[in-house]
């Protein structure tokens, strides 16, 4: 058997700074495989966010241990976790954040322009659309966010996310600001993404969207756990 | 180097991206900068174009830096000495001047002792020891004649005292010496010879006769006397060398540096028993002080106004990267490392100064242009004056360390963004 892409073992996570601390992740095991797609469901408050910013390397684990395709990676400096985000790690986000002075094409190429390595224009160019095309809105490439509806701006977001073609996909609520017809098609986009090898963490409410993924785990008071299928 | 190369064009690319993203921002930013750097290149301009017109004043009284001088009294031996060692030499210049009236004869010049046009330096009064002045008739009466003093040269001395020629023509040492000596005339002199009508004939204590010069030009020499200029062995057909070291004369060699000429020429002088006083040009360094604490003082004036056009591009800067906070925690979610995207917001605030240099040098340029075709013919400082390099790099300059200082909190601020807080759905 393979390693999985990524092994989390024990994580906790205590948010400081207030009259008590609180535990947010309370000891976490998590293991993702390469093409694998999994599904975190739970409460508002729940951990859900926090996790997938460990996971993502934005934020740390107070303890525990984290693997990323075999390498243990806990306590990486910034520096090499910038690094590590742009090699390993696709965002999708709730909010689509496109900066709204770009086009879609601009908007995907800014996960190439991004200090980690150099790529000629042209090439840059042909991976952009070859994003968007993934996406099914290659034609939409020089319109800016404001001529596109919620549905569009979600897809060229993770059309940002899949153009250095990423180990994993992030995807935190992406359809939480959609209506359901166009939240299954951006579903339908990120688990494209699998069947490529790449391995998708779901963050959602939607049940529906959770049941289209190859797991469920549900996070509640930071205790992560796989509910069974039925 | 690769990687450096990478994240310099990469900010670069998204520096350019924001700058057009916020015209409006960086235009506030540019015109809150726009009077810091006009008045640094302006300072600049002014420091460099008074102190070329201060050190062309010098060089044409005193000489070309690094120009040896060498100062005798005005013995006839000496005279001999001089002209006999420079015959033939391109490397040093003799000024032998005597005392010379233009005009009537018979009559008190209109500036007795030679002194300025417009001045009276005493001339012309005869005082008494009971404090009682009367005119001085002994000369007889006051007519059209102008005293000058008369240097002449053995050689072109342009090459140590850059005249500027004002009219007509420069001395030619290179055809066979006239009777009629050829003068050219400093403008002090001039103006005496526009307001009056003299008569062309000269008289030089010592010549065997009155001269009819031949006036053929106008130099400015920078001296206020009037004075004129004649080639030595022109005066000479007329006045013995000898008599050279008469009546007030002054003698001087000017000499290139480091020429083998002084020291025969000292040494033949000392051989002769003449005392020899050798010093160098160094205008520059006497001025350097006064002109280091005019920089210094319109330097601090310029930095005061810098410091406020900083404080612009910080202010926006500062707004700019509050309303951000969204792309840049994108830009590091991405892999964006931290010091590119402080890099991306100096890149901005740097293209902005170096844009606001531009606009500001641009302006000056102008400007100067303009105050030049306008008031050039009036002012002589002014006329013809050329823009300096030196203003163009202080306003550069000035240009960057306002991007760098107006853009180093903002970028710190950026480069501190948690991906984490804000990035939350």
């Amino acid at each position: 058997m393979t390693d999985p892409l990524i092994r989390l073992t024990g994580i906790t996570k205590v948010l400081k700074g207030q009259q008590e601390p609180r535990t947010i992740l309370d000891g976490v095991d998590l293991t993702v495989a390469a093409g694998e797609s999994v599904a975190i469901v739970g409460r508002s408050g729940s951990g859900k966010s926090t996790l997938l910013s460990v996971i993502g390397l934005f934020d740390r684990a107070d303890s525990g241990q984290y693997e990323l395709a075999g390498q243990d990676i806990s306590r990486v400096p910034e520096r090499r976790a910038a690094k590590l985000r742009s090699s390993h790690f696709g965002f999708v986000f709730q909010r689509f954040f496109l900066l709204k002075h770009l086009t879609a094409a601009q908007n995907v190429a800014m996960a190439l322009v991004n200090g980690q390595g150099w790529l000629p224009r042209r090439e840059r160019r042909a991976r952009v659309l070859e994003a968007l095309d993934l996406v099914g809105i290659a034609h939409l490439a020089k319109n800016r966010p404001a001529r596109m509806s919620g549905g569009e701006q979600q897809r060229v977001a993770i059309a940002r996310a899949l153009v250095r073609n990423p180990r994993v996909l992030l995807a935190d609520e992406p359809t939480g600001a959609l209506d359901t017809e166009t939240g299954a098609l951006v579903i339908d986009a990120l688990l494209a993404a699998t069947t490529r090898g790449c391995g998708l963490i779901l963050v959602t409410h939607d049940r529906d969207h959770a049941a289209r993924m190859g797991r469920i785990l549900d996070l509640d008071a930071g205790v992560l756990t796989e509910r069974v299928p039925a | 180097m690769r990687r450096f190369s990478g994240r310099f064009r990469s900010s670069l690319i998204i520096g350019l991206q924001g700058i057009r993203a916020r015209k409006l921002r960086t235009l506030l930013s540019m015109v809150s900068l726009f009077l810091g750097v006009s008045a640094v290149v302006v300072v600049q301009a002014g420091a460099s174009i008074a102190e070329k017109a201060l050190l062309a004043d010098l060089q044409l009284t005193d000489g070309i830096d690094g120009t040896r001088i060498v100062d005798m009294p005005p013995e006839p031996k000496a005279a001999d000495i001089v002209i006999s060692t420079l015959k033939g030499r391109t490397d040093g210049v003799a000024t032998l001047g005597v005392s010379a009236i233009i005009g009537e004869p018979g009559v008190r010049p209109v500036n007795e002792g030679g002194s300025p046009i417009d001045e009276d330096w005493g001339g012309g009064m005869v005082c008494y020891g009971d404090g009682r002045c009367e005119p001085d008739t002994s000369n007889g009466p006051e007519g059209a004649a102008i005293e000058v003093r008369l240097t002449a040269l053995t050689g072109d001395v342009r090459m140590f005292r850059p005249f500027t020629q004002q009219s007509g023509r420069w001395l030619d040492f290179s055809t066979m010496p006239s009777m009629a000596p050829r003068l050219v005339l400093n403008q002090e002199a001039a103006k005496g010879f526009d307001r009056y009508r003299v008569p062309a004939e000269m008289r030089v204590t010592g010549a065997s006769a009155n001269l009819t010069p031949q006036l053929i030009g106008v130099i400015d020499d920078g001296d206020q006397q009037p004075r004129a200029y004649v080639r030595l062995d022109e005066l000479t057909n007329w006045l013995s060398p000898a008599n050279l070291g008469n009546g007030g004369a002054e003698m001087r060699v000017l000499l290139a540096p480091e020429t083998p000429t002084e020291q025969i020429l000292t040494t033949k002088l000392r051989g002769a028993g003449v005392e020899t006083y050798v010093s160098t040009v160094e205008s520059r360094k006497h001025r350097q002080k006064e002109l280091t604490l005019m920089r210094l003082i319109f330097f601090s004036m310029a930095g005061l106004v810098l410091l406020i056009g900083v404080a612009g591009i910080l202010n926006v800067g500062l707004a700019t990267v509050g309303e951000r906070i969204e792309e840049f925690a994108l830009r590091r979610a991405v892999g964006t490392p931290r010091m590119l995207l402080a890099g991306i917001v100096l890149a901005e605030t740097l293209l902005t100064g170096l844009l606001t240099a531009a606009a500001a040098i641009g302006v000056c340029v102008a400007g100067l242009k303009a105050v030049s075709m306008l008031i050039g013919d009036s002012e002589p400082l002014l006329h013809n004056v050329q823009f300096p390099w030196e203003a163009g790099v202080a306003g550069i300059l000035a240009g960057i360390v306002a991007g760098i200082l107006g853009g180093f909190v903002p970028a710190l601020r950026a480069a501190g963004i948690p991906i984490a807080t804000v990035m939350r759905a």
